[in-house]
């Protein structure tokens, strides 16, 4: 399924931080068509940061990201605006236009970036509402919707402009198991049968279990990348016996 | 009649689409579609398909679709719209030829018996004028009945709790006088200050005309003290302090933290709205009585700088404005604050979801702060009147 040679994501030598602190250096890794890759790491290790880094909102130390066969680091103004519309972004909160309704909201980009007629529009926002079970609540408030329902409405809007790389942070942070597990479903089914690649910041060990092809694991006290690999093999035999550990006991603590 | 649409040679050849319209016989229309439908084409041929189409007034529509190699949501949106007969209204159309890995796609665009997304759910109704006119009335009413209930349980409130130490939380009080009284101190003198001046120096140019300039000593201790001091200090505290409150009321209630202080068993009006409506009513005639004096103060600099002397101005004053005059200012002080405390924290606790409820909240808070502060004015005027007679 995935094509190592032609990465869609391809990132080196990346350092990123905030002033004068470093969060994370020297982080090298591929991301294959397809694929749906796993950030992992404890709370406070740069997840959050790295991804922030990966769709362009804040800039790097040093090091090159790119996306798409483009470098996102070096390009600017219209060019960056360009590779950036290759790929739709989930937030933790869902992040959804309080104002507008949660069709509205889907409908954004498209009235951004498109002229297609209004009809066509709505048919294409209602369409993404459908993929992730929305449709009825098309033309309810955010607010209206329960936290789960709204990180799905976020995943139809990232997923407007029909972007070949999907980033979501923390998808089922939060959400009940079941609901949790229609999630993975849904990214299952959207890279299968889509061929959507999906890079996901998570905790949650059954999610990365169910979705995960490869994962790479973050350390706070090393600052850089400690495993990378498909997460059931690394639960077998990592190198690092912190890296089984982290699977096994939170394999343990879900079971 | 065959006709085909030119495709853009400016297009990519690998990225092309194909599209060939065609009438084999009379009446039946082929469209035929293929190569890579994407968005940049679904937007043309958005706009051309129905003009061609109807143009050749045909009575029913094939669409093979078995040339179309890779399609985008746009593509697919143009595809799903032709195929239900959105472009050739009243003429059946039968779509062939889909390739199968388009089929998820392609369903997602039919919503499923039972969902009707053409009317989603919750989708606000229009109402017409008199109803209109009526929902808002209906809604005036209800406020006000909401009002008249809410000073019930503020009362009920107070004489309950004011008492109980534990309950009362004084430093939460002082809290607020601080923030809302001590701190406003400077921008409440400078106001008052200016708008003293404002009201003297307007007034010497036509007194002057019958040479009753000395009488703006009494004018302006009239007007400051009973009127404008108390009125100006409401006003400000209600842009200052009625916002904050409500705003801080309402952040609360959007953050689940008055649910939270119920469950505890704690009564929001007792636990936050009390503290504050006691400091409102304690700064309040303080303030005022600071605006009194900044706005006299004012007048006096414009008299001073029109050559009276200082001993004339006093006397002006004092002749003109008795005890009960500065008390009737200083009630109104007290009755203004707790009527900007009151309505801050109401409009606070009745905030609505959403990220701009907080800010409507606020601003409904300044609002009625200010028109209940102006009705409140105008009653004391007219009991005041009828008092004297």
């Amino acid at each position: 399924m995935s094509d190592r040679s032609n990465p869609v994501i391809r990132v080196r030598q990346l350092s990123i931080g905030y002033e004068n602190r470093v969060v994370l250096r020297d982080v090298s890794f591929d991301v294959a068509p397809g694929e749906v890759f796993v950030i992992l790491g404890g709370s406070g290790c740069g997840k959050s940061t790295l991804l922030k880094h990966l769709i362009g909102l804040h800039e790097p130390i040093e090091g090159e990201i790119w996306i798409g066969g483009e470098n996102l680091v070096a390009s600017g103004g219209e060019h960056r605006r360009r590779v950036m519309q290759k790929f739709g972004m989930m937030y933790q909160s869902g992040a959804l236009f309080g104002s507008m309704t949660v069709l509205e909201n889907v409908r954004l980009p498209l009235d951004a970036y498109t002229d297609l007629p209004e009809k066509a529009k709505t048919l294409i926002a209602l369409s993404k509402l459908r993929l992730v079970g929305l449709a009825a609540s098309a033309g309810k408030m955010p607010s209206e919707l329960s936290g789960g329902m709204q990180k799905r409405a976020a995943i139809a809007r990232a997923m407007a402009m029909d972007p070949g790389i999907l980033f979501l942070d923390e998808p089922s942070a939060g959400l009940d198991p079941i609901t949790s597990a229609g999630l993975d479903t849904l990214i299952n089914q959207l890279s299968e049968r889509f061929g959507i690649t999906f890079v996901i910041v998570t905790h949650e060990l059954p999610s990365i279990y169910s979705i995960a092809d490869r994962v790479i694991m973050l350390d706070g006290r090393t600052k850089t990348i400690i495993a990378e690999g498909c997460p059931h093999h690394l639960r077998a035999s990592a190198p690092d016996p912190w890296v089984r550990q982290f699977f096994n006991r939170q394999a343990l603590g879900a079971a | 009649m065959p006709s085909t649409l030119p495709e853009n040679p400016q297009q990519s050849l690998d990225k092309v689409a194909q599209v060939e319209l065609s009438q084999p016989a009379e009446g039946i229309s082929i469209l035929r579609l293929g190569g890579c439908l994407d968005l940049k084409c679904a937007t043309r041929l958005w706009s051309e398909l129905p003009g061609k189409l109807s143009s050749l007034s045909s009575k029913t529509l094939e669409i093979d679709a078995s040339g179309i190699e890779s399609c985008d949501g746009a593509g697919m949106a143009l595809l799903h719209h032709l195929a239900s007969g959105g472009m050739t209204p009243g003429v059946p159309v039968h779509l062939s030829g889909l390739r199968p890995e388009f089929d998820t796609i392609f369903n997602s665009y039919s919503a499923p018996s039972g969902e009707d997304p053409e009317d989603p759910e919750g989708a606000p109704a229009k109402l017409s004028i008199p109803a209109g006119i009526g929902s808002a009335l209906s809604g005036v009413k209800a406020d006000f009945i909401e009002q008249i209930s809410f000073i019930g349980h503020i009362s009920s409130g107070i004489a309950s709790t004011v008492f109980d130490r534990r309950m009362m939380r004084w430093p939460e009080v002082l809290r607020v006088f601080e923030s809302a009284g001590v701190n406003a101190l400077p921008i409440v003198s400078l106001i008052s200050l200016l708008v003293g001046l404002i009201i003297a120096f307007e007034s010497s140019q036509p007194l002057e005309q019958f040479g009753a300039q000395i009488f703006i000593a009494n004018m302006i201790g009239l007007v400051m003290i009973r009127e404008l001091g108390p009125m100006m200090t409401a006003i400000i505290l209600a842009g200052r302090s009625g916002s904050a409150f409500a705003a801080e009321l309402g952040t609360m209630k959007v953050n689940e933290e008055l649910n939270a202080l119920q469950t505890m068993g704690l009564d929001p009006v007792r636990f936050l709205v009390v503290q504050r409506v006691v400091a409102g009513v304690l700064l309040t005639p303080v303030l005022t009585l600071f605006s009194m004096i900044m706005g006299v103060l004012g007048g006096v600099i414009v008299m001073l700088s029109l050559g009276f002397p200082i001993v004339a101005i006093y006397n002006q004053i004092v002749s003109s404005v008795v005890l009960g005059d500065v008390l009737v200012g200083l009630a109104k002080g007290a009755v203004f604050g707790v009527i900007v405390s009151f309505v801050g924290c109401l409009r606070g606790l009745q905030t609505k979801k959403g990220p701009s409820a907080v800010g409507e909240a606020a601003t409904r808070a300044v609002v009625s702060g200010i028109l209940l502060i102006i009705v409140a004015d105008a009653t004391f005027s007219i009991f005041l009147f009828l008092l004297k007679k």
